[in-house]
């Protein structure tokens, strides 16, 4: 078996044809990265002049803004479901609803939310349903004045596409905001979420995203962020760094070129009309917002209409990472399935002039670089074991190389954090800097295996057809502060 | 790629970490600094401004030292970002500020030093500083520079032009309604909400003279414009210029014309245009609208809702089918049920 395989890899051409295609796959990678970084600085720059003349306070009294609302899918969360029902209450926004969709929780969610809230029943049966989803048993409004704006629906468990789908059916409003119900949104976030929208004319805004960051350990007083901290562990710890680079890096830079592919399903904003005519998020992927986003994209490319996916910088929705190993495997694995089943279900796009820039650009990247990107790890991972064993790598020329493309990494990862350190007052503290920026340092080692170890756990369960669902996340909730 | 290569491909890359850590360290402690100077700017400004508002006769502070204790926190020609602080921080004063008050602080801007630096920046290349020139002009109410920002409503950048335009409403008032027909520009629904604001804050009384003159414009903007600040003003007389474009052929302003009409109650005749009207806009979304405007503001018209209950889209259909229903015409809602689906047993209710 050995011998078999020295003989194939040992022929010159295929020992060649694999080296080159690590090496060229790698430089293509690095200057894409040293474009993110280059496109994201600006993308930030303009962001923050423009805010300069489209200040909150200048319209925030307006009658005239667009009506929003919030959409949040909750399943067994009665442990937190009041809590996160308050934060999620006291956003401000001059005409905001909150629709709370109770996807057929088997805990005791329903009945703490109408003991808390005062819910009364009310009938469902004339209110159309464009988008088909599980049973809705009953729509529950309160009582009392203080929540007026908040509306629950009970429904048959369907998954969270399926509950937001049947947010977006009952609500009445231009814009929807899709969500957790266990995310903290800043005040604010509403507003500045608008703003696009109100600020664009030529292109038509089809979804928005803002900076999501971890807060793992922060403290949390009436459902409203009181103090943001860093996890006290190393698993979240390296994601407050990872999201810092995905969002302020990955996410602008594409912002800037609009080539936007995804906004994430923790929140994201979307005019309600367009997500009704493309029948809402899809059921049947894990991976519904980039499978959403896309398909919108799609849409929008077949009617010939100008459109814009935007990112905020700024960090406007705070959620709990994966707390360990075992929760952040599931997680990723998940996120690698949905990633297969988007790309599988949009692969007429792959290189399809007719799409423009997504076919061409857009989705070969998300093909290459982001479902490709784990599998090359992988098989970058054996041969290095295979070309070791054969004794065919020149080892100092190898550390080196290594050392190299590592010190690359914490490049990219320390621009990030000055990037965000220079443009928000989040992390100020020296020792909150210095900690994100060795956390920067160990991902290579304690985090950045397993990703890949999930992300391969995933394909291995798409490509022999395993079934999975969504896979448990189990949080420990947020720190809650009472006084 | 041998050894060589790499080494120095490493030490390339070590030195521009180092770079960044430095730069990272250099910005938090700009950052430090910055915010203690800020702060003192701003008490400094907040102690100034309320003992000359509000004299001591005993002790009256002068012009002259004012300007002095301003230098001495760093207001400086040379020191631009302590100026454009200083500015923001009048501009946020003035807000606050009305009456007496308000005209003695106008004299106090006019002798302290950031005076000029505004129009300054207008003739500036950088759109930014341009229009945040024009901005700060019309925010600190500097009307004597409105035929300076007049030039630039029609720039080409988006920012500039539209500043320029909300100095033209700032200083203008309803009269800058005349310019309308002439813009070039699309206008953003941001800035539309900004100029009906800005025209409710300053000039609450309508001078419907202008406002009529602009009607003759074709631009969609600004035929939203107008139908919003009817419904701002709450102008009844005025309606009517809402009602003819509930069927205009373009679908934002149709989409306007609803959301303004909503603000309305109207009359029966006007009710009775409206259902006329009710067909012939093409989008089911908007005429649902329309249907809860109707439904919420007239009796039940049966015939009328009986027409749309019979007619082709399913959304209208169920929408009528409840107003009926809950408005003592279960009967009809029954018979067209049983008319669509004769074999089935009726489960609503």
């Amino acid at each position: 078996m050995l011998d078999s395989l020295e003989t194939f890899f040992g022929s010159g051409i295929v020992f060649d044809l694999t080296n080159y295609f690590f090496f060229t796959y790698g430089i293509l990678l690095l200057c894409l990265y040293f474009t993110g970084v280059v496109l994201a600085s600006r993308a930030i720059r303009r962001t923050k002049r423009k805010a300069n003349f489209l200040q909150v306070a200048d319209v925030v009294s307006a009658t005239d803004i667009p009506s929003v609302t919030l959409v949040a899918p909750a399943f067994n969360e009665g442990m937190t479901i009041i809590e996160n029902v308050k934060s999620l209450l006291s956003i401000q926004y001059p005409y905001y609803e909150l629709i709370l969709v109770n996807d057929g929780s088997k805990d005791d969610s329903m009945e703490k939310l109408i003991r808390e809230f005062d819910l009364e029943k009310h009938d469902a049966s004339f209110i159309s349903q464009p988008i088909p989803t599980a049973l809705v048993r009953n729509i529950y409004r309160s009582r009392n004045k203080k929540y007026t704006h908040l509306t629950v629906i009970d429904k048959n468990n369907g998954g969270r596409a399926d509950a937001l789908n049947a947010g977006i059916n009952f609500a009445t409003t231009e814009l929807v905001v899709c969500t957790d119900a266990d995310c903290i949104i800043e005040q604010d976030a509403l507003i500045k979420m608008v703003r696009p929208y109100l600020e664009e004319n030529k292109k038509e805004i089809i979804a928005c995203g803002g900076g999501i960051g971890i807060a793992n350990d922060s403290i949390i007083r009436n459902g409203v962020m009181k103090e943001l901290r860093l996890p006290n562990s190393i698993v979240p710890m390296v994601q407050v760094v990872e999201y810092i680079r995905a969002f302020l890096l990955g996410r602008m830079a594409w912002g800037e070129i609009n080539g936007l592919m995804l906004v994430s399903g923790a929140f994201g904003m979307y005019p309600r009309k367009r997500l009704l005519e493309v029948g809402g998020f899809d059921a049947k992927t894990v991976g519904e917002d980039l499978e959403l986003c896309i398909r919108l994209r799609r849409h929008m490319e077949d009617l010939g209409i100008p459109y814009k996916v935007v990112y905020l910088p700024e960090t406007l929705c705070w959620t709990e990472g994966p707390p360990d190993y075992s929760i952040l495997v599931k997680q990723r694995d998940r996120w690698a399935r949905g990633l297969w089943e988007t790309m599988a279900i949009n692969k007429k796009l792959f290189f399809n002039p007719k799409y423009r820039f997504m076919g061409i650009l857009y989705y070969p990247y998300w093909l290459f670089f982001e479902f490709g990107a784990p599998l090359v790890e992988f098989f970058g991972l054996l041969c290095i074991i295979a070309f070791g064993l054969f004794g065919w790598i020149n080892w100092p020329v190898a550390i080196l190389l290594f050392l190299a493309v590592y010190l690359l990494g914490c490049i990219f990862s320390t621009a990030a954090i000055f990037m965000y350190v220079k443009s928000f007052d989040h992390y100020t503290k020296p020792r909150q800097v210095i900690e994100l920026l060795l956390a920067a340092y160990l991902e290579p080692f304690v985090y950045h295996p397993v990703i890949v170890f999930g992300q391969m756990k995933g394909y291995y369960k798409k490509l022999f057809r395993i079934q999975s669902g969504w896979g448990t996340m189990t949080r420990k909730g947020f720190k809650v502060s009472e006084s | 790629m041998n050894e060589v290569t790499l080494l120095l491909l490493i030490k390339i890359l070590l030195v521009l970490l180092v770079v960044y850590w430095i730069a990272i360290g250099i910005s938090m402690f700009y950052r430090r600094i910055r915010m203690r100077r800020l702060a003192i700017i701003e008490e400094t400004f907040a102690d100034l401004v309320s003992r000359y508002l509000y004299n001591d006769p005993e002790n009256p502070i002068s012009i002259s030292q004012i300007n002095d204790r301003l230098k001495k926190i760093g207001i400086r020609p040379g020191n631009r970002n302590n100026i454009q602080y200083l500015i923001s921080l009048m501009i946020r004063t003035q807000r606050t500020i009305i009456g007496s008050n308000f005209i003695k602080l106008q004299k106090l801007y006019g002798m302290i030093p950031p005076y000029g630096v505004s129009i300054a920046k207008i003739g500036s290349w950088n759109w930014y500083r341009q229009a945040r020139g024009i901005r700060e002009i019309y925010e600190m109410n500097q009307s004597h520079y409105l035929d300076e920002v007049l030039k630039y409503r029609n720039d080409k950048n988006i920012y500039v032009r539209r500043e320029a335009q909300i100095a033209m409403v700032v200083f203008l008032g309803w009269e800058s309604l005349r310019f309308l027909p002439y813009l070039k520009w699309n206008m953003t629904l941001w800035q539309q909400i900004k100029i009906v604001e800005k025209l409710y804050d300053l000039y609450p009384q309508p001078d419907l003279k202008w406002l009529q003159k602009a009607y003759e414009t074709d631009r969609s903007f600004a035929k939203r414009l107008l139908m919003r600040i009817i419904r701002k003003f709450e102008l009844h007389s005025e309606i009517d210029y809402i009602m003819k474009h509930l069927t205009d052929e373009d679908y934002e302003v149709r989409e306007t014309a609803i959301y303004c009409i909503k603000t309305f109650a109207v009359s029966r005749a006007d009710m009775s245009f409206i259902k006329a009207e009710f067909d012939k806009i093409p989008e089911p979304t908007q005429q649902l609208q329309l249907m809860n405007y109707i439904f919420e503001n007239s009796d039940i018209d049966v015939p009328f809702y009986l027409e749309q209950l019979y007619g082709p889209n399913e959304d209208i259909r169920l929408s009528v089918a409840e107003i009926l229903w809950n408005n003592g015409h279960k009967q009809k809602v029954q018979e067209f049920y049983l008319q669509q689906y004769p074999n089935t047993s009726m489960h609503v209710g």
